[in-house]
């Protein structure tokens, strides 16, 4: 180690004649000052341990300069009064002054050795706190950059597609709670509703967090591509349990609107209840009846679904718990109970979402919160506008010549959703210039008619009543989990049109018994019920379609420029 | 506030009690209680009598003891859960998973 230097200033020669002898037989090494002018430059400027400074002297006194020391060095530099002084009260200025300790002349060497000592003990200690602080310095600020990277990055994944306003979805999340492990995903479906998916991973902090970007892929991809939402919550449930360790979970729910039947289908799985607002009350309450998600491993058919039909104007809430265990300074809890009594206290149901907001956020004024607030709002409007995220460009392919054949069998129907993998080999093949949503809208009506009514035998008169929907549902999940024969089969064909462009053609045939199709109304009243919609929209969308043979069979020609 | 436990005198039935706030602060003292104690074929009884409040770290904890729990083929039992955390509970589905009483 480094020999100790230490200040030592007097105006007098022979003072510190006595100092050096005996700081030289201490050890140490030693710089001299005569005044304290220059005893502030010396310390100031180079290496100094301890100080030992006399009080009175020219040009500047040991006050003053302690003073100045105290005040413009960046580290510690003890400092110890040699002084005649025996006033207690100019001895006491001595320490207000900088000082921090004083002895009085004539001193004694050994107490004056046993100082030297004692003061350097501290100065180390003061030393090895200003390194750690330096250390925790230099990290705190590597956090920073990290988080503010990390933060740039969530937000590029999790903002894509992310519409709001327009779209009927509002909604609220603390800034940094996406490292708290709080998400909202939302993508329009292939009904022109959204797809919404609002989750809470267990724990805080950047860890809760890791799970997000994988589930923000997989919804994303999986909504675009057409997948149900029992495939992809199935596809994010089994993703998480193999990336999670055991005690980290995500508390979620899936909220997906179909435009087309005017319904909503909402999973729970976790999440605090989901509540449905129409006409100043509460119609219905999601409550959570699935285990959380990456917890257990899953089918998809292993999710508890609800539904419930829509009429415009309808709104749901959903927030994630940190709303309900925001805590007040009383540590009291905001609780359910606030929320619904928030929402039917509010005259007008546009001011529903910053009442609710408002309130929570007054509630835990000026209290930590040990979890993130997440609120959000769907309005069900009878229009709906979406940003510009449109189409993802897909590679140019060069129009050809093809064709591709499926035949599913009963059991491929029942736990199988054929049309993302039928649009996947599309989009493969040809390069349609904005035809895929209207391609995917056709194999959807069409096959759901094939399905529905000819293997399944049911009824379209079933929907002819707002709540006819869930009825049929129920009715034709029941008959799939039922019935042991069936199949269809489709075949696309695709050819080249000699003007550019190309024609694709739908055959499609089912296992039913067909029916006499040639009673069927198209007009536009049909298209006013319930049902029926389906053939309209397809005879809108395609050159051609029709039944054929005994009614089991259906052509659909769709042409692209 | 804190972890106690008690092993039956036939080393069958481990019961956990848990008394203040089951979160984050317990994790070391809950994982100690089932590690420090062997059980084959027995019941942890985890008991919430004078658990205030339960977050979803405990739940956490929870499934952490269930994986161990399959390791030396023992049940879970969960007991005296009051109406608050029976419904944490239940929103988690954890009824699902766990036998609560």
């Amino acid at each position: 180690m480094d020999k100790k230097i230490i200040l030592i200033v007097d105006d007098d020669i022979a003072n510190r004649l006595v100092l050096r002898a005996l700081i030289k037989a201490a050890g140490f090494d030693y710089i001299e000052a005569e005044n304290g002018r220059e005893a502030v430059d010396i310390a100031l400027s180079s290496p100094v341990d301890i100080i030992l400074l006399d009080v009175m002297m020219p040009v500047m006194d040991g006050y003053e300069a302690a003073e100045l020391i105290k005040r413009d060095s960046s580290t510690f530099i003890p400092i110890i009064f040699l002084t005649a002084i025996t006033d207690e009260k100019l001895l006491a200025k001595c320490i207000e002054s900088g000082g921090d300790d004083f002895l009085t002349k004539p001193y004694n060497h050994i107490l004056l050795r046993a100082k030297i000592t004692s003061m350097l003990r501290i100065s180390e200690l003061y030393k090895k706190i200003d390194n750690q602080n330096n250390e925790l310095n230099a990290h705190n600020l590597r956090v920073q950059q990290e988080i503010s990277l990390a933060k740039n990055l969530f937000e590029n994944v999790l903002s894509h597609e992310m519409h709001q306003g327009g779209t009927g979805l509002r909604y609220s999340m603390s800034s940094m709670s996406i490292f708290n492990g709080d998400m909202i995903l939302a993508a329009r479906n292939v009904t022109d509703g959204l797809n919404i998916l609002i989750s809470d991973f267990t724990g805080h902090g950047l860890s809760a967090a890791i799970g997000s970007l994988p589930v923000a892929d997989i919804f994303y991809a999986m909504t675009r591509k057409g997948f149900s939402f029992a495939d992809t919550l199935s596809e994010i449930n089994n993703k998480l349990k193999l990336l999670l360790p055991t005690e980290m979970f995500m508390a979620a729910a899936f909220i997906s609107v179909d435009r087309d039947n005017n319904v909503v289908t909402v999973v729970n799985a976790g999440l605090p209840n989901i509540y449905m607002y129409r006409n100043c009350g509460i119609i219905k309450e999601f409550k959570s009846t699935n285990i959380p998600l990456g917890i257990i491993s899953t089918r998809n058919d292993s999710f508890d679904s609800e539904m419930e039909s829509l009429e415009y104007g309808d709104r749901l809430f959903a927030a994630t718990d940190g709303v309900m265990e925001a805590e007040n300074e009383q540590g009291e809890l905001f609780g359910s109970h606030r929320i619904v009594n928030n929402i039917l206290a509010v005259k007008n149901a546009e001011d529903i979402f910053d009442t609710v907001l408002g309130d929570c956020l007054e509630y835990s004024q000026g209290v930590e919160q040990s979890d993130d607030i997440t609120l959000l709002e769907l309005c069900h409007k009878k229009d709906v506008e979406y940003g510009i995220a449109e189409q993802d460009a897909l590679p140019s392919i060069n129009p050809a010549q093809w064709s591709m054949q499926f035949s599913l069998d009963i059991n491929s129907l029942r736990t199988f959703d054929i049309i993302p993998y039928i649009m996947q080999g599309v989009n493969g093949l040809q390069s349609i210039p904005n035809g895929r949503s209207t391609i995917q809208t056709i194999l959807t009506e069409i096959f759901s008619n094939a399905l529905d009514h000819g293997v399944l035998g049911l009824d379209s008169r079933i929907k002819n009543t707002p709540d006819g929907y869930m009825n049929f549902y129920q009715e034709k999940t029941h008959r799939l989990e039922t019935y042991c024969e069936g199949n269809i089969q489709i075949i696309l064909s695709h050819e080249l049109r000699e003007m550019g462009g190309g024609v694709l053609t739908i055959h499609i045939v089912d296992s039913g018994a067909g029916f006499d199709f040639s009673k069927i109304d198209y007009s536009i009243e049909n298209n006013r019920s319930y049902s029926g919609r389906g053939l309209t929209l397809i005879r809108h969308l395609c050159k051609e379609s029709h039944f054929i043979g005994k009614g089991n069979a259906f052509i659909a020609v769709y042409e692209w420029e | 506030m804190g972890v106690s436990i008690n092993l039956s005198k036939d080393d069958k039935v481990l019961t956990i009690k848990i008394s203040g706030r089951f979160d984050f602060s317990m994790h070391n003292d809950f994982r100690n209680a089932y590690k420090d104690n062997n059980l084959s074929n027995g019941v942890y009884v985890i008991d919430l009598k004078d658990t205030e409040y339960m977050d979803s770290s405990a739940l956490g904890m929870l499934l952490l003891l269930k994986e161990y729990s399959s390791t030396n083929s023992s049940k879970i039992k969960i007991v005296h859960a009051s109406a608050e955390i029976r419904e944490i509970l239940d929103i988690a589905s954890f009824d699902k998973l766990f036998l609560i009483d």
